[in-house]
């Protein structure tokens, strides 16, 4: 009776263990999977062979992809170079854990995804590997902000550089301006040249007048780029400035057989902001639009310019149904001296300014481009 | 050109060559012309020299543009000046304080406009000249001088035209 009784208390008291256990054991799980399920991070385990068996909530938000769609597939085919993951893990199978940063993966929409990753092992009781676990780190969008900071870094580097040449060359372009002028008046005043040769010297020490305003042009754009101008700000009609600017331009259609349309939104647009600067955007992007019906052919160029108030900003749009922006060239629209104009006709400043500009004052340049059918370019500038 | 004979003018630029054509053109025209290639040498001239106008570069190794400036008005502080500046902007210009200049002009300067600017200032040094004899007139008037005062007030008038 003794140890029957004794008996049935160690069972008691192993059953109450075992609740304990049991309680314990359903913490832990909740709170692995509520870690599991709430992390932003990319957390998978794969098996000995490095085929997935678990992928976290975040793996979707990460690559794309639910553990549906990846169960049973090896984990390196997830890797943009699947045999350099490998290596990773396999590294990691020796050591029984690794990092590796900057592991580039492929999410499920195509776009590359940058992940800081790290493994461990996982074993068994006996102490055997049955497989790994492994946490990603989405580092994607930091890695594209130091990029474009390096790339700011960069330009505004060129800037300097480009602001510091630019002022020097000035210096000598002064000299040969001067020279020049002073060769016409020589020129003029020559006894003995024959009329040849008199029209032939004059036509040269033109064309030397010419190409140092060129330069001039170039280095003062240059210098006006750099410079961080105090804007001038007040209240101005924005539909006056953009009537001024179609007006300026109005040579530059004259014999052609463009049409410049201005869809307004009714009554005067009150902004507050720079108007000599928002001309000097307007100008260059109608210039530009009127090229681009110009090469062409011009047969039909349309040229419209839209306005538009949205809550506290403005929109200007000026669409040309021009030859579009070839693909290879669209990224380097606002490049600082690119261009496809011919030598002596683009500085390759002009789109980059605007950006600077309209940046400046608040807003946005932006343009949406279609090959054979036109471009549309759009200035978006808050009200006040 | 009788008009343009009694401008006196005085160029400051260390780019020497840049003087060379600007005086040759300007001196043909009928203008008279001193070039100094630093803001000392412009000093030294201007303590000599009565000038109408100076057109002075404002980037200068040793004194620089706005002091030469500020230090020829301080001299003949009748004189116009004209600054060329090799910045992209004429009001980076003016916020380096040299409120004085009667014109910036962007280096490199178009001759037409550099001689517009030359008459304009002219033209305004002349008003100040014609405004200040009158005022000294009217006070060697209103103060009655004897024989010797008049000397000195007639001195004080030749020096305002510059013609000591």
């Amino acid at each position: 009776m003794e140890s029957n009784s004794s008996l049935s208390a160690d069972l008691k008291k192993v059953a109450r263990e075992l609740q304990s256990h049991k309680i314990e054991l359903h913490q832990t799980r909740a709170y692995l999977q509520c870690i599991l399920q709430n992390s932003t991070e990319l957390i998978f385990a794969t098996d000995a062979e490095g085929v997935l068996v678990s992928f976290s909530k975040g793996g979707v938000k990460v690559l794309g992809y639910s553990l549906e769609e990846v169960f049973g597939r090896p984990i390196s085919d997830l890797a943009e170079d699947p045999e350099s993951f490998a290596s990773v893990i396999a590294g990691c199978q020796q050591e029984g854990c690794a990092v590796a940063l900057d592991v580039a993966f492929r999410h499920k929409g195509g776009e590359a995804v940058y992940c800081n990753v790290s493994l461990m092992d996982l074993t068994n009781r006996e102490g055997q590997r049955v497989g790994s676990v492994g946490i990603c780190q989405d580092i994607t969008r930091q890695k594209k902000l130091q990029e474009d900071l390096i790339q700011v870094d960069r330009l505004a580097e060129i800037g300097r550089i480009a602001a510091g040449v630019a002022h020097e060359i000035n210096n000598p372009v002064a000299v040969i301006n001067e020279a020049s002028g002073w060769a016409a008046e020589v020129i003029a005043d020559a006894k003995g040249l024959s009329p040849d040769d008199r029209e032939e010297l004059e036509g040269v020490v033109t064309k030397i007048k010419a190409q140092t305003l060129r330069c001039r042009n170039i280095t003062h754009k240059l210098l006006g780029f750099v410079r961080d101008s105090d804007l001038a700000k007040k209240e101005f009609d924005l539909h006056e400035t953009l009537k001024e600017t179609v007006d300026l331009l109005k040579s530059e259609v004259k014999y052609t057989s463009i049409e410049i349309d201005m869809n307004f939104v009714e009554g005067p647009l009150p902004v507050v902001s720079d108007a000599r600067l928002l001309e000097q955007v307007f100008v260059n992007i109608v210039a530009n639009a009127i090229h681009a019906v110009v090469a062409k052919g011009g047969e039909n160029g349309r040229i419209e310019i839209r306005t538009l108030k949205r809550d506290s900003q403005i929109e200007v749009s000026i669409e040309d149904n021009g030859g579009g922006i070839p693909e290879e060239h669209q990224d380097k629209v606002f490049e600082l001296f690119y261009t496809t104009k011919p030598p002596g006709k683009g500085t390759g400043l002009g789109l980059p300014i605007c950006q600077n500009i309209v940046r400046n004052l608040g807003g946005e340049l932006s343009f949406e481009t279609t090959v054979g059918v036109g471009t549309t370019f759009t200035v978006q500038i808050p009200a006040q | 050109m009788s008009d343009q004979e009694n401008i006196r003018i005085l160029l400051v630029d260390d780019e020497e060559t840049l003087l060379e054509f600007l005086s040759k053109r300007l001196l043909k025209q009928g203008y008279t012309v001193k070039a100094a290639f630093s803001g000392e040498a412009a000093i030294n001239v201007a303590k000599e020299e009565p000038f109408d106008v100076a057109v002075v570069d404002l980037k200068m190794p040793g004194m620089d543009g706005v002091e030469t400036q500020e230090k020829l008005k301080e001299i003949q502080p009748l004189l116009q000046c004209i600054v060329l500046t090799g910045h992209g902007s004429i009001q980076s210009a003016l916020e380096s304080g040299q409120q004085e200049a009667f014109q910036y002009l962007l280096k490199p300067v178009d001759y037409d406009q550099l001689v517009a600017a030359i008459k304009d200032a002219y033209k305004k040094k002349m008003e100040l000249q014609s405004t200040k004899f009158r005022e000294e007139v009217e006070k060697i008037q209103a103060s009655g001088l004897g024989a010797h005062g008049i000397r000195k007030a007639i001195g004080k008038l030749q020096k305002i035209y510059g013609i000591e």
